[in-house]
């Protein structure tokens, strides 16, 4: 089943994502990228319903997008977030809701800090060090407790990363095989080999 | 409210309201003796159901004293049983004397927090002059019944000092139920999963015509003893103490468990 | 436009640690009531400078009930943006709200322009502080030091000439306020001539802080910077 996890550290945040797209009980992809890259310094992981995730995620995609070629500057992420947010609290109350849990990593370089938001379907909105959603939070939440350090380097977040995605893969029956990570620091978006 | 298990009607579609999340638990309890007045076609049974106002939890609180007002808040926000964050105040300043809480679904009480800033800049931007917390209250119960028939799942609770003609400043506190009506106190106002226990606690310590320091204390073991009682809210609390000439604002730690 | 040359001066100076905003006014008299003016409401001092949002300071020069609408407009477009985003809206982004309306207003037949220029002193995160103009046709761009209404181009002259690339705010008041003295009509330079305001970044909350100044504290200002008022009797006394 559907796992995401995130994490800050000094200077940049850690974003992963599984990449099996399922329909019920079948894999049918493996090599899914469940993670956007919304502007030069900000990602977006997204999970829930099939359908609704991908259609979501590009509709952000492109409004983020249009913003930064209309300014020709990005949202800064807080920005950026508050407004997926409110997109999703919108959708709640329509006649079809997207049902898609978000985490949303960005950098904003206008004051060189890392921010991360956990955003779930019902437009909750939490500011936070680290986060998780789909089964694998039950697992990870508790070890992120435990190890995450906010000033931590990239191979220290990296480390804690890891513990939760085993961690995950040992005890979760349901347990996704691979997951695609990618950081977000001053210099970019980038992907990283686990 | 506060009603954890509940008899729910199954009928073979399965019939869920739309709109509200299913949080239910996945195996439901069959209760000995359930009551058969209903048809073969629908079941009662016992389940462990979460309320959408109870979904995130959380907390607020608003006590009357001389010349003062405080207001506080938990700030745990959960997902069901899980805590996702302990960051999430519950309390935004209106103007210089006037404090909002407000307790329930996360998501309206972000959203009610970003509405109620606009209407009220728009207020000063249209009438240049101070918003008062009797008017204020009023905005709060209209911009709620608007959703009647949809409410936003909150129960907003106002603190504040009004001013006299005489140009001093009176108490008022003024909580509203999900619908906005409007529930005015002399002495305090509870609202959230803990509202029960805050109800108890509140009603053992609260004297008329505390001065600020002690309606501080008064106000922090309401609130710290009441969450600890209660699996919802706690993780550490913020509280407020408005006076005419200025807001004291303390963050309090708790039983961080 | 031929309004606005005979407008009020307004001018604004961009400085490395804020903005300056001045303004002429033009209706005084002993029995205008100024109360309002006094009390600042949502934040103006009543006749040219107002404020549009938290980080954004307007200076308005031409016809005046064009330019309250207009105040109206940026206000709301403001309020909008912090409603959408989170975030107070970034100078330039209002200004462009403001020439997208103008603009419509010269494109389509049976209705008149906005007789309306604006100053924008405002500072955001992207660009920090900043300073910019709009014509009524809806045209912007941004200044390190201008000026509009009567007078603007001797104002710019001077203007021209001493202003520096890394200005300090103090000075940029000091620039502001003797520019000012040489350009207006009247000789006398007081509260009920002369508009003021300045934005800063607030020491502890790095937050814009945007201050409109009251007559009296215009008045100081003015002393201070030895262009007050040229009455001998009170000049002595005072002193």
């Amino acid at each position: 089943m559907e796992c995401s996890f995130a994490l800050t550290g000094k200077d940049y945040v850690l974003v992963a994502a599984d990449t099996t797209s399922a329909r019920s009980i079948i894999k049918m992809k493996i090599d899914e990228d469940k993670i956007k890259t919304l502007s030069p310094h900000l990602l977006m992981a997204y999970s829930g319903e099939p359908g609704d995730t991908v259609q979501f995620a590009e509709y952000i995609e492109r409004n983020i997008r249009l913003y930064h070629i209309r300014n020709l500057y990005p949202l800064r992420p807080q920005s950026a977030a508050a407004w997926i947010r409110r997109s999703l609290a919108e959708s709640l109350r329509s006649r079809h809701p997207y049902s898609v849990n978000l985490l949303v990593g960005g950098f904003d370089t206008a004051d060189q800090s890392p921010h991360l938001y956990w955003i779930d379907y019902l437009g909750t909105m939490a500011t936070v060090p680290y986060a998780a959603h789909g089964y694998g939070s039950y697992f990870a939440s508790s070890l992120l407790d435990r190890y995450h350090n906010p000033d931590g380097t990239l191979e220290e977040g990296l480390a804690t990363l890891r513990r939760a995605i085993d961690e995950t893969s040992k005890r979760l029956i349901v347990a996704p095989g691979k997951y695609m990570v990618k950081v977000v620091d001053k210099d970019g978006i980038r992907e990283i080999e686990l | 409210m506060s009603q954890i298990w509940k008899y729910v009607r199954v009928t073979p579609s399965g019939g869920r309201v739309r709109g509200v999340p299913a949080r239910s638990s996945t195996t439901s309890i069959s209760l000995p003796g359930t009551p058969d007045h209903l048809s073969s076609q629908s079941t009662l049974i016992l389940r462990f159901v979460m309320s959408i106002m109870e979904h995130n939890g959380g907390s607020v609180v608003a006590m009357a004293g001389k010349n003062c007002v405080a207001i506080a808040c938990d700030l745990r926000l959960g997902a069901g049983a899980q805590t996702i964050a302990t960051n999430f105040e519950k309390i935004f300043p209106v103007t210089d004397r006037m404090y909002l809480g407000l307790a329930g679904l996360a998501s309206d009480v972000v959203t009610l927090r970003e509405k109620f800033r606009y209407l009220t800049n728009m207020f000063l931007i249209k009438e240049s002059r101070p918003l008062e917390p009797s008017t204020f209250a009023h905005l709060v119960s209209s911009t709620l019944y608007e959703r009647r028939f949809g409410p936003y799942f909150c129960e907003p609770v106002l603190a504040g000092l009004e001013r006299t003609p005489s140009g001093s400043y009176k108490p008022y506190i003024v909580g509203t139920d999900l619908i906005g009506c409007l529930n005015f106190a002399k002495d305090f106002i509870v609202t959230g999963t803990a509202s029960d226990k805050l109800f108890g606690v509140a009603e053992g310590l609260w004297e008329p015509d505390l001065e600020p320091e002690d309606l501080f204390e008064t106000i922090s073991q309401t609130l710290m003893n009441a969450v600890d009682r209660d699996a919802y809210s706690g993780w550490g609390a913020v509280v407020h103490v408005i006076t005419p000439d200025k807001v004291i604002t303390r963050t309090l730690k708790g039983r961080m468990d | 436009m031929e309004a606005i040359s005979h407008a009020g001066t307004v001018l604004g100076v961009l400085a490395k640690d804020g903005v300056v905003l001045a303004a002429e006014k033009k209706v005084t008299g002993k029995l205008l009531d100024l109360s309002e003016a006094k009390q600042g409401g949502y934040g103006g001092s009543g006749e040219k400078i107002f404020l549009l949002n938290s980080n954004v300071i307007g200076g308005v020069a031409g016809l005046t009930a064009d330019g309250n609408s207009l105040i109206n407009y940026a206000r709301s477009a403001a309020q909008q943006h912090l409603l959408n985003y989170n975030e107070d809206i970034p100078v330039e982004l209002l200004a462009q709200r403001l020439c997208d309306l103008k603009q419509g207003y010269t494109q389509y037949g049976g209705l008149r322009p906005f007789g309306v220029s604006l100053l924008y002193a405002g500072y955001d995160p992207h660009y920090q502080f900043q300073l910019y103009h709009s014509d009524p046709s809806g045209n912007y761009s941004g200044w390190k030091a201008t000026c509009i209404g009567a007078n603007n181009g001797t104002a710019q002259s001077l203007l021209k000439q001493e202003y520096k690339d890394d200005i300090t705010v103090e000075d940029a008041i000091g620039l502001v306020v003797r520019t000012m003295s040489k350009t207006m009509d009247s000789t006398t330079l007081g509260s009920e001539k002369l508009e003021f305001a300045v934005l800063t970044l607030d020491p502890e909350t790095k937050e814009p802080k945007a201050k409109i100044y009251r007559p009296v504290e215009v008045d100081a200002l003015l002393v201070k910077h030895g262009l007050a008022k040229k009455d001998e009797d009170t000049e002595m006394k005072t002193a």
